[in-house]
């Protein structure tokens, strides 16, 4: 007999246990909400509508985030889809998926710095066929920071491809669909049309939420924006920051209502795929029966070509780090030395550390309460910083420090990240948390342990392998945030997110590198770290591995 | 008639089975028996196409005559039942069997006359429009066995199809498939751990007596 869940919570819970882990997470979430509901004044002042309006920047910014987001999100959908659709099931999915962990660890801002030494009109690109076009001088390209925001959008999609193929894996992981997979097949089906439709109309409207968490991460994007985006105008979360930075109050209340603007895209980008998909789960299933052949798919080329391009220019970014002198158009450094990293400032590496650990440790520790003893139910509110944009949740959470004079503090600091930092670690843990067995935790208590030491010498311990993962998640987030950092940390604060940004429109390509490489050896570490500590508990015990 | 010849399957040099010949006649259920985690379920996976790539099999699966062990599932023609009934859950029920009925029969209205009548026959009048996750248990047997034979499949495997199902229902499925197959007179392995699954007077392999080859 299996016992279900909802005994147990009422053996162990107790009033003051379930009021510490609501007090804890509102910490988090509360004090953004008075800043949200000041720029809703701002919103419906009418001067400030008219700013907006009178500034030359506005349509352009919009028009180039608009295409970068609607590039982004589509071109990251269907290459993620088509991918999967040619290769799962298959040996060549297992090797795609291993690729996986590392292609998301890598920080959206070094993947923006690497793709601009890649395509730049002086990156490897160009000179790889420079010999062939007779080039001695970079060409008149204009494949980064163009006034459309597409190589930003494709950048993006490139990026976002992996997320939303990692969605889909966990999506096919469950037995059932491989079956239905051979079942389909048995019945003389191939594999596109079984894709069509069975697998399809099963997995799409399970992947709406990470989309639009998709949708809401391009619209909003600063750091990868500042370099691939296009700058005079720029896109209309870059202006909009702009404006919040501003210190005239006029300007700040402007980017306010502007930062609410961002949202109502986001929502009306929301309201359009709903109804896509009203459109698509009512469009009738053609079963005449008819088993069709396979057709040739193009974009799951792309999608491979993509990965190709991820790993160069991880490589790139090594290389230029050690590069001593490389001018257009040698291929190849003239001379490689480790005398810049030698050189190099590291209180950004340090910063970061320190913040991510903290960040992530204090997010472990409020998100393994609020599971054990939070309310089960209703939680789908904590992954809204996920899907909305982040400029005005950031601009908020400034306010609220501004008043209670915290802006520019560690706290404050910490504070602003674990916005982000605790939905994430909450996603990645509350999977396996609520598939641990209630039977385990009975017999513990039933031997007269109490819950919370329950927890602390079983539970945890045995739910080792997913906390770290968590944790090295969340010290990720935290590293990548950019805006956040630089709006709670009022510029005194700076870590290798910013700092690499920062040196990406000075001339020294070198230190640039060097910020960035370690920007991308931060969460690799940290992932690193969390599977050999996992492997080394599980090496006597095969239970946990 | 459907023939399996030689059939070895290896996993990293390590023999799971070796050297299984069987033949099976049309209208002849063979019944492979063996306890959980024997491999048998693995050989039915060679069968259909659909063998986990850590292992590797060498052997021949020759039905009516054609080899077919090379051949993708899809132009197999081999029908298969798992443990679970495997309904796709977007589709109605009348839906669900509209997948598996062959183009041939062409028209909307022809193609829902035939599977309605089928429906009929399996004492489920008027379940075209039906959600599948609204039906009992048994049923949803019923119409998964439906599936699978409208495809007119020229072989079927039955992987403990009635594993799941409580001992009332067990026993008049069981003869409902039997019935079925009989009808049809095509070739089925059924692949079990059960001895009362077996059929009356039906042959029985035990996997245990390739396994030491």
């Amino acid at each position: 007999m299996r016992i279900g869940l909802p005994l147990i919570v009422a053996r162990g819970a107790s009033k003051g246990s379930t009021l510490l882990a609501i007090g804890l997470i509102c910490i988090v979430f509360l004090p953004v909400i008075p800043g949200l509901v000041r720029m809703g004044f701002d919103f419906f002042q009418i001067s400030h509508w008219f700013a907006i309006w009178q500034d030359t920047q506005t349509i352009p910014a919009l028009m180039a985030t608009l295409s970068s987001t609607l590039i982004s999100g589509v071109l990251a959908l269907a290459l993620s889809l088509s991918i999967a659709i040619e290769k799962y099931p298959s040996n060549a999915w297992h090797s795609i998926v291993k690729r996986l962990p590392s292609l998301l660890a890598m920080p959206h801002a070094a993947f923006a710095i690497g793709f601009a030494f890649l395509f730049a009109p002086a990156g490897w690109l160009a000179r790889a066929i420079a010999p062939l076009m007779a080039w001695d001088s970079p060409p008149d390209w204009l494949t980064v920071q163009d006034p459309y925001g597409m190589s930003l959008g494709i950048a993006l999609a490139i990026k976002e491809s992996f997320f939303l193929l990692w969605v889909m894996m966990n999506l096919l992981g469950e037995r059932h669909i491989a079956q239905q997979i051979t079942v389909a097949r048995s019945l003389g089906y191939q594999r596109q049309q079984i894709w069509r439709s069975i697998i399809l109309p099963q997995i799409l409207p399970r992947m709406m939420w990470p989309f639009a968490a998709v949708l809401a991460y391009s619209l909003s994007v600063v750091d990868m924006a500042l370099i691939l985006g296009p700058t005079t105008p720029p896109t209309f979360a870059v202006l909009v920051w702009q404006w919040l930075s501003d210190p005239d109050p006029q300007r700040q209340a402007q980017g306010g209502v502007a930062a609410l603007i961002l949202l109502l895209v986001l929502l009306t980008l929301g309201g359009v795929l709903r109804g896509v998909a009203w459109v698509y789960q009512r469009a009738t299933v053609d079963l005449d029966g008819l088993r069709q052949p396979n057709r040739f798919s193009m974009l799951s080329w792309l999608y491979q070509f993509g990965v190709l391009i991820s790993f160069s220019l991880m490589i790139l970014l090594f290389v230029w780090s050690l590069a001593q002198s490389w001018f257009f158009p040698a291929l190849w450094p003239d001379e490689l030395s480790i005398k810049a990293w030698l050189n190099a400032d590291f209180t950004p590496f340090k910063t970061s550390l320190w913040l991510g650990l903290a960040t992530s440790l204090i997010a472990l520790v409020m998100v393994l309460i609020w599971l054990e003893w939070g309310p089960q139910r209703n939680n789908a509110w904590l992954y809204a910083p996920l899907v909305l944009p982040v400029i005005p949740l950031s601009a908020a959470q400034y306010f609220a420090l501004l008043v209670l004079h915290l802006d520019g503090t560690v706290m404050g600091l910490i504070w602003s990240h674990l916005l982000w930092v605790v939905p994430y670690v909450l996603l990645s843990l509350v999977g396996a948390y609520r598939q641990f067995d209630p039977r385990l935790m009975l017999t513990a208590q039933a031997l007269g342990y109490p819950r919370w030491q329950a927890c602390l010498y079983m539970k945890w311990p045995l739910l080792m392998r997913p906390i770290l993962g968590a944790f090295a998640l969340g010290f990720a987030v935290s590293i990548a945030q950019y805006v956040p950092t630089l709006f709670a940390g009022a510029g005194r604060f700076s870590t290798v997110t910013t700092e690499a940004i920062a040196l990406s429109s000075g001339g020294n390509r070198r230190t640039m590198a060097i910020q960035a490489v370690l920007l991308m050896l931060l969460p690799m570490l940290a992932f690193a770290l969390a599977a050999i500590a996992s492997h080394w508990q599980a090496k006597h015990r095969r239970g946990l591995r | 008639m459907l023939e399996i010849k030689s059939l070895c399957i290896k996993q990293s040099k390590q023999a799971l089975i070796g050297g299984l010949n069987a033949q099976i006649a049309q209208g002849e259920v063979l019944t492979l028996m063996g306890a959980s985690g024997s491999g048998k379920s693995t050989v039915l996976h060679w069968m259909i196409g659909a063998l986990d790539p850590i292992f590797s099999a060498t052997g021949e699966l020759i039905l009516n005559g054609k080899r077919v062990d090379q051949i993708p599932t899809e132009q197999r023609r081999i029908g298969i039942l798992f443990q679970d009934d495997l309904l796709f859950a977007h589709l109605s029920v009348g839906q669900n069997l509209a997948f598996a009925l062959p183009n041939e029969v062409k028209g909307q209205s022809l193609r829902r006359q035939v599977i309605e009548a089928q429906l009929a026959q399996i004492g489920l009048i008027g379940f075209y429009d039906r959600d599948p996750a609204t039906l009992s248990g048994g049923q949803r047997a019923r119409v998964s066995v439906l599936r699978t034979l409208l495809a007119q499949p020229q072989a079927l495997l039955l992987d403990e199809p009635f594993g799941k199902l409580d001992a009332v229902l067990r026993e008049q499925f069981r003869a409902f498939v039997f019935e079925r197959v009989t009808a049809l007179a095509i070739p089925t392995l059924l692949v079990t751990h059960d001895i009362a699954d077996i059929p009356p007077q039906g042959r029985v392999l035990q996997i245990e007596d390739f396994q030491h080859a």
